[in-house]
């Protein structure tokens, strides 16, 4: 669980980027973190895992304060950065080093993720591609089973199969007990696995929603034209026509359209 | 108090376990390339023939010349302590790693500081061992012929204790006992600043420490002159006053002076880096 209560921060010779920022996230979610560039979501991400302090206010998470760096807060916590390096190491010796600083590391969840994502055990990590190496770090932070994962752009340079190999194992990994956020600006890649948006810019949060109180509030449809169709909330213009956001009516529910939401929270028309 | 917030014994050993399975080869390589390069340098600076001038002759003088030269190597690798500090990247993953920063400034001390300087004793002991022996084999006289049984006293044999013993001063035959001690504290304190290099600089960390040291070093320096206008108003221009007095067990103010902060300066280093450490951000 995550619990911030007036958290202000700014970096040296800068602007506020938070000042009065609340926020509380319960466990077993899948959190959605969305922003424009500079909105502040890798500054958050890095104050949640305790690399940098805050000016003022409270974070809390799972009972820790991230920046005292409590040896058990680390123990549960895993963060996949958006920029990483590795040693020159083997996988194989990267996890024989690694695994055993996480106590509930499972192993067998590991080999399976390479199984998914073809990774081999023996193969030298800086010898991987890009994309490779991402994946990897997925498939060992998800078999930390630490409870709070956080990831910051983890489909950046992902390829497609990957992407969605990604969301299965994600949704299929994730217990009750965890808490995973997701940093992204590609909110397409990650509309089916998240249960929570929200939505920081210039350091407050503009938006907060779980996905079923969404799906109940708003209806998502793609439509030929705008003619006859009332109530939109917002619209984009797309190939087959256009796509809608209005109110959902009569129980109706639809797929949630997450770069479309977010265009019209950014718009502030939502 | 929760003692296992600092310190855990098991977590501290894989820790450890975590940095040899990472970087056993750079540390192999590092000893491989020691010994091989301190063989070759003491080995090209061992005389080739035997002179009757026995100021030709090997002996404590020249080793601790060798020792300080293999100071350098050992302080180069000290100085690459936390290495993971030197990059942005890096640093998450290293402040991420799950241990107390006690156990991970103990872990880099342990093996840069205790280990690496143990291995570099030894490094070095075999290094003077073996290029004695191997420039023994072809050692000629001054007749140009091979030396007979004497060229065991021309090249003597390194013990630790001579790189404490003035041989080669008549006058003093033996260092004060506080000398010895001063010296490895001084160069406990060098190495202790070399550690840390990296927890204070990210970037070029050896320049800066240099402009730091000579930035103490002027402070030191303007702060003497202050204190010799404040107390000896005689004093002219940048001079200090020059107030040389012996003691009783022979030493004089000045080394009192030296060694104060030679013995201080480890003290006050070795905490400074863990707070530093601790408070590290990315």
């Amino acid at each position: 669980m995550i619990n911030i209560q007036n958290l202000s921060f700014h970096y040296k010779k800068k602007s506020p980027l938070f000042n009065d920022f609340s926020l509380e996230v319960e466990s077993g979610r899948i959190v959605g973190l969305l922003g424009k560039n500079g909105a502040g979501k890798s500054t958050l991400l890095h104050l949640i895992s305790g690399l940098i302090q805050p000016k003022s206010g409270k974070i809390n998470v799972n009972g820790f304060v991230p920046f005292d760096r409590n040896p058990n807060y680390l123990a549960d916590i895993y963060m996949v950065p958006e920029e990483f390096a590795f040693p020159s190491i083997s996988i194989s010796t990267y996890v024989k080093a690694f695994s055993p600083l996480y106590p509930n590391f499972d192993h067998h969840k590991l080999y399976d993720f390479f199984s998914e994502f073809e990774l081999q055990p023996s193969s030298s990590l800086n010898k991987l591609s890009h994309g490779q190496r991402k994946k990897f770090l997925i498939a060992f932070a998800l078999s930390t089973n630490c409870k709070m994962l956080v990831f910051d752009e983890p489909t950046n340079g992902l390829d497609i199969p990957s992407k969605s190999q990604f969301r299965k194992i994600l949704v299929s990994s994730v217990t009750e007990e965890q808490l995973v956020i997701i940093s992204t600006h590609q909110v397409k890649d990650i509309d089916t696995v998240i249960d929570k948006v929200v939505v920081i810019e210039n350091g407050k949060i503009i938006y907060q929603e779980n996905i079923d109180e969404i799906t109940q509030k708003l209806y998502f449809d793609l439509v030929p034209s705008l003619t006859g169709v009332e109530n939109v909330l917002y619209h984009e213009q797309c190939p087959l026509g256009q796509k809608i956001i209005v109110p959902a009516a009569g129980g109706n529910e639809s797929s949630i359209d997450l770069e479309l939401l977010f265009n019209a929270i950014i718009n502030k028309t939502i | 108090m929760n003692s296992n917030k600092f310190f855990n014994v098991s977590r501290f050993y894989l820790l450890l376990r975590n940095d040899l399975l990472i970087n056993y080869k750079k540390y192999l390589l590092t000893i491989a390339g020691g010994f091989i390069l301190g063989f070759i340098f003491i080995y090209m600076y061992m005389p080739s023939q035997m002179y009757s001038d026995a100021n030709y002759k090997l002996d404590g003088s020249r080793y601790r010349y060798f020792f300080a030269i293999y100071l350098v190597g050992l302080g180069a690798f000290v100085g690459s302590a936390f290495s993971e500090l030197s990059s942005k990247i890096k640093i998450s993953n290293y402040l991420l790693i799950p241990g107390s920063t006690f156990e991970k400034y103990l872990c880099q001390f342990v093996i840069r500081a205790v280990v690496g300087t143990a291995i570099f004793l030894f490094i070095f002991w075999v290094d003077t061992h073996i290029a004695r022996i191997a420039v023994l084999s072809h050692l000629k006289n001054n007749l140009g012929q091979l030396a007979g049984p004497e060229k065991y006293n021309y090249i003597e044999k390194f013990r630790y204790s001579m790189l404490l013993v003035k041989s080669n001063y008549p006058t003093i035959t033996y260092w004060r006992s506080f000398d010895g001690i001063g010296v490895v504290l001084v160069i406990f304190s060098i190495g202790m600043f070399l550690f840390s290099v990296k927890i204070f600089f990210r970037k070029l960390g050896l320049i800066k420490t240099g402009i730091s040291l000579v930035a103490a070093l002027y402070l030191l320096m303007v702060s003497m002159i202050c204190f010799s206008y404040l107390f000896y108003p005689e004093t002219k221009g940048f001079n200090t006053a020059d107030i040389n007095y012996l003691l009783s067990n022979g030493y004089n103010n000045n080394d009192i002076f030296l060694y104060s902060i030679g013995y201080l300066a480890p003290l006050f280093l070795l905490p400074l880096g863990y707070f530093k450490l601790k408070e590290k951000e990315l």
